[in-house]
C-alpha cells in the first residue's frame, strides 16, 4: 500500500486516539478522596471543614491579641489621661491579604484597627491627646456628652500637629469613638475606631470582661467590603478560641463599625445572653441573637451552662463566611 | 572570518546595555514619576466542575508577581489548594497554576468564583450553571468522534455527490460553480479571522494574540503554497483532483477549528448540542462538498471513488480531531493559532481557485456566471449558517 499524504491525513485521527485511549485507562479525576497536607480525605469530611474550621487547620493572621481584653476600670484620680497616635501602617486582615489602614495606637505601643479601648469612669475627667503621624488631617469624635469644641468635627488635626480632648466622662455606658474627617466613609473604614467603656460610679459585677469591635474591609476600593471581621483579623477567633470559665459571667463589650454594611448582628450558640442596649442602663433583652447598625454597641453577659467550644458569629451568613467568626471555649 | 566575529559585536554590546540598565534598576524608575499599582488580577482561563471538586485554572497576566491569598466561592472564603499545596502562592510573570476547591456544588446553579491577592483586589469570575465536565474517557473519545464525523465527513461525501451532476454541467455553469467554491472560501476565511481575533482578544496581552494571528495565518498561507507547487509539479497551475485536493486541505484545516470550537464549548458547558444544532452544522458543510466536486467535475481524468472518498476524510476528518483536542485539552493559545491557520489556509485556496477560474472561466473572472457564483457562494454559507447561531 502506498503512502500518500492523503492516506497521511487520512489516518491522523486514529494516531492521535491512541493518547487519548491512554488517557482514559488511567482515572485521572472523578474519584471521591483527595489529598491535602498528605492525608487522604474524604470530600465529605473537606466540605465540613470549612463550615466548621477550628484551630491550626484555619487560615488567619497571626500575632498577640492587643484588642480583647479592656483595661481595668475604675483606676482611681480625677483625670485619666490617654495618648493616641495616628499613622499609616499596613495590617494583615486575613491570612495572606494586607491592607493599608490608618490606625490609633496608644503612644509607644503598636498602631491597631480596631483602635486601643479607652476606659473611664464616669464624672472623671478623660484626657485624650491625638499626634496625628500620617500624611492626612484627622480627628477623634468620641459618642458621649461633651462640649461641641470637643467633638472632633471641626478642628482638624493636620499631619504633624496634636490636639488634647478633655472633658468629664459622660454618659455610664458602652460607646465608641472614630475619626470624623472627610470623606467620612474613607476615614472610618480605613480603620480609624475603637471603643470607649464609660463605666458607671457604682462598678459591674465583677465578671471576665472583653471588648469586641465588629469591622470590615473593603480591600479593593469597590466600596463594599470583601472580609469582616471582631477585633480587626478575619478568622482569628477560629483560630485561636477564647477561653473562658462557665463559673463566671462573661461581659462583652460589642460595638459595630461596619462600613457599607447597613447591618452587622452577634449570635452566640448553645447559650442565651443579657443584652443591655448601649450598656446605659438595666433593662435588658434576653436572646440568642442582636442586630446592630454602624454606631450601635452593647453590653453582653453570658452564663455559659455547658463546657465546650461554641461557635460565635454574625447571623448575616455571608459575614460569618467571610471572616466574622469564632468560638468560645467554655471550660469549667 | 573577520566580518563574523565584527557581527558579534551588538549582541555582545546588547548584552552589557541590558546588564546595565537592570542594574540601575529602580533609580531609572523616579525619572518620569511614580507609575500605578500593579492591577493585580487574575487570568482564569477555565473552571472543571468534578465531583466534589472546584478546578481553576488562572495564570499571572501582567509583569509583576502576583500572590493568590484567598479565594472566595459565592461570597464565602473557602480552603484551597493549589497544585496541590495548601496556602498561598506566588506567580510569576504569565505563570500557571491549577487552584482546588473541595466543594459540593449544585448542579445547575450559577457560581461567583473570586481569586482574592495578597493586596486585596479581587478576580471574579461568573459561571452561569456548574455541569460536569467531561473527564477523558472512552466514551467520551467516541461522542466527539461521532459528532465529528457527522458534522464533517457526511456532509461533505454527500456534497461530493453532486459531482456526476457537476460533470455534465457546461463550462459557463462548471466556472460559476468554481466561483461558489471560492465565495464559500472566502466566507470562512473571514469567519475563522474573526473567531480567531475574538479569543485573542482573551488572551493575557503579554502574549501578544495579535502576533499569533499573524503567524497561524502566515504560516498556513505559505504551507498550503508548498503543498499547491508540489501537487502542480509541471508548473502549469493547479487543476482537477489536485486543485480538488487543495480545497479538501483548505476545508479540511477550517473544519479543525470548528470541531476545535464544538469540542471546547461541550466540555465548558457552553453548548447544548442537540439535534438540531448538527442538522444545521451538516447542512451548512454540505455546500464545503460541493465546493469539492466542483474543480474535481472541472479536470478530464476520472476519479475513483476512492479518492472521493479520500478527499471527503480530508476535508471532513479534521472535525474529529478538532473535537478532541477541544474537547480534552483547552488550550486558548493553541484555538488562536489554529483559527489564524484555517485564515490562512482558506485564503491560500481562494488565491488558488481564483487563478484557475481566471484561466478557465468563459469570460474570465469578471463575467456574470463567476460572479453570480462567488456571492451564491456567500449567501449559502451565510443562509445555512443561521441554522447553526
Amino acid at each position: 500500500m502506498r503512502v500518500t499524504r492523503r492516506r497521511l491525513l487520512a489516518g491522523a485521527p486514529i494516531v492521535a486516539s491512541a493518547p487519548l485511549a491512554a488517557m482514559a485507562l488511567t482515572d485521572a479525576y472523578g474519584s471521591d478522596t483527595h489529598m491535602m497536607d498528605g492525608h487522604l480525605m474524604s470530600a465529605a469530611d473537606m466540605a465540613g471543614m470549612h463550615a466548621s474550621m477550628i484551630g491550626d487547620a484555619v487560615p488567619a493572621p497571626d500575632g498577640p491579641d492587643l484588642i480583647l481584653e479592656p483595661p481595668a476600670g475604675h483606676e482611681p484620680g480625677p483625670v485619666r489621661s490617654y495618648e493616641l497616635v495616628a499613622t499609616e501602617k499596613d495590617i494583615e486582615v486575613a491570612k495572606g491579604v494586607f491592607y493599608p489602614a490608618w490606625a490609633y495606637g496608644l503612644a509607644g505601643g503598636p498602631p491597631t484597627v480596631p483602635g486601643p479601648t479607652i476606659r473611664v469612669t464616669e464624672g472623671q475627667r478623660m484626657r485624650v491627646r491625638l499626634l496625628n503621624a500620617s500624611s492626612h488631617p484627622h480627628t477623634i469624635h468620641f459618642h458621649g456628652i461633651h462640649p461641641s469644641n470637643m467633638d472632633g468635627v471641626f478642628e482638624m488635626v493636620d499631619p504633624g500637629a496634636t490636639f488634647t480632648y478633655e472633658f468629664p466622662a459622660a454618659p455610664a455606658g458602652l460607646h465608641l469613638y472614630h475619626c470624623h474627617a472627610t470623606p467620612l466613609k474613607k476615614h472610618i473604614a480605613k480603620g480609624l475606631y475603637g471603643a470607649l467603656i464609660i463605666d458607671p460610679k457604682t462598678p459591674r459585677p465583677p465578671a471576665q470582661e472583653l471588648v469586641m469591635v465588629m469591622n470590615g474591609y473593603d480591600t479593593n476600593g469597590d466600596g463594599a467590603n470583601e472580609f469582616y471581621t471582631v477585633n480587626g483579623r478575619a478568622f482569628y477567633y477560629a483560630r485561636h478560641p477564647i477561653r473562658v470559665s462557665r463559673s463566671r459571667t462573661v461581659r462583652i463589650y460589642l460595638v459595630n463599625v461596619t462600613e457599607f454594611d447597613l447591618i452587622n448582628s452577634f449570635h452566640l450558640h448553645g447559650e442565651f445572653f443579657r443584652y443591655y442596649p448601649t450598656g446605659t442602663t438595666d433593662r435588658f433583652e434576653y436572646t440568642d441573637t442582636v442586630m446592630l447598625c454602624q454606631g450601635q454597641r452593647g453590653i453582653v453577659e453570658i452564663d455559659f451552662k455547658n463546657t465546650g467550644h461554641f461557635m460565635f458569629h454574625a447571623h448575616v451568613s455571608e459575614f460569618t463566611e467571610l471572616g466574622w467568626m469564632g468560638f468560645f471555649e467554655v471550660a469549667d | 572570518m573577520r566580518w563574523r566575529l565584527w557581527a558579534l559585536v551588538p549582541a555582545i554590546l546588547l548584552v552589557g546595555v541590558v546588564s546595565a540598565t537592570v542594574a540601575a534598576g529602580d533609580s531609572l524608575d523616579g525619572l518620569v514619576g511614580n507609575a500605578p499599582p500593579p492591577a493585580d488580577e487574575f487570568d482564569v482561563r477555565r473552571v472543571e466542575f468534578a465531583p466534589g471538586t472546584i478546578s481553576i485554572h488562572i495564570t499571572n497576566p501582567q509583569r509583576e508577581h502576583l500572590t493568590l491569598a484567598q479565594v472566595t466561592v459565592d461570597d464565602a472564603i473557602v480552603p484551597f489548594s493549589i497544585d496541590g499545596v495548601r496556602g498561598a502562592r506566588t506567580l510569576g510573570r504569565l505563570e500557571s497554576a491549577t487552584v482546588s476547591v473541595p466543594f459540593f456544588w449544585v448542579e445547575d446553579d450559577p457560581y461567583a468564583i473570586g481569586l482574592i491577592s495578597s493586596t486585596g483586589i479581587v478576580t471574579t469570575h461568573d459561571v452561569p450553571a456548574a455541569v460536569a465536565t467531561e473527564q477523558p474517557s472512552l466514551h467520551g473519545a467516541v461522542g466527539l468522534a461521532v459528532i465529528g464525523i457527522l458534522v464533517g465527513v457526511v456532509p461533505i461525501a454527500l456534497g461530493l455527490a453532486w459531482l456526476p451532476s457537476l460533470r455534465r454541467a457546461s463550462p459557463r455553469s462548471l466556472a460559476a460553480f468554481m466561483a461558489l467554491t471560492a465565495g464559500l472560501l472566502t466566507f470562512l476565511m473571514v469567519e475563522a479571522l474573526a473567531e480567531a481575533l475574538e479569543l485573542q482578544a482573551r488572551l493575557p496581552g503579554a502574549l501578544n494574540g495579535t502576533g499569533l494571528v499573524v503567524l497561524g495565518v502566515a504560516s498556513s498561507y505559505l504551507g498550503l503554497t508548498l503543498v499547491a507547487s508540489r501537487l502542480s509539479g509541471s508548473g502549469s497551475g493547479l487543476g482537477g483532483v489536485g486543485l480538488a485536493t487543495l480545497v479538501a486541505i483548505g476545508i479540511g484545516v477550517h473544519n479543525l477549528g470548528e470541531g476545535l470550537a464544538i469540542g471546547s464549548s461541550l466540555a465548558l458547558g457552553e453548548l447544548a448540542l442537540g439535534a438540531f444544532l448538527i442538522v444545521g452544522f451538516m447542512v451548512h458543510n454540505v455546500t464545503e462538498g460541493l465546493g469539492i466536486a466542483a474543480p474535481v467535475a472541472d479536470g478530464a481524468a476520472r476519479v475513483s471513488p476512492g479518492r472521493l472518498a479520500g478527499l471527503a476524510l480530508v476535508a471532513g476528518a479534521p472535525a474529529v480531531l478538532g473535537a478532541w483536542i477541544g474537547g480534552f485539552l483547552t488550550n486558548d493559545l493553541l484555538a488562536v493559532l489554529f483559527f489564524g491557520m484555517a485564515a490562512g489556509a482558506a485564503l491560500q485556496v481562494v488565491v488558488e481557485v481564483g487563478r484557475y477560474v481566471a484561466r478557465r472561466a468563459p469570460g474570465g473572472l469578471t463575467s456574470g456566471p463567476v460572479v453570480g457564483g462567488y456571492l451564491a457562494g456567500i449567501v449559502a454559507m451565510y443562509a445555512t449558517g443561521l441554522l447553526t447561531a
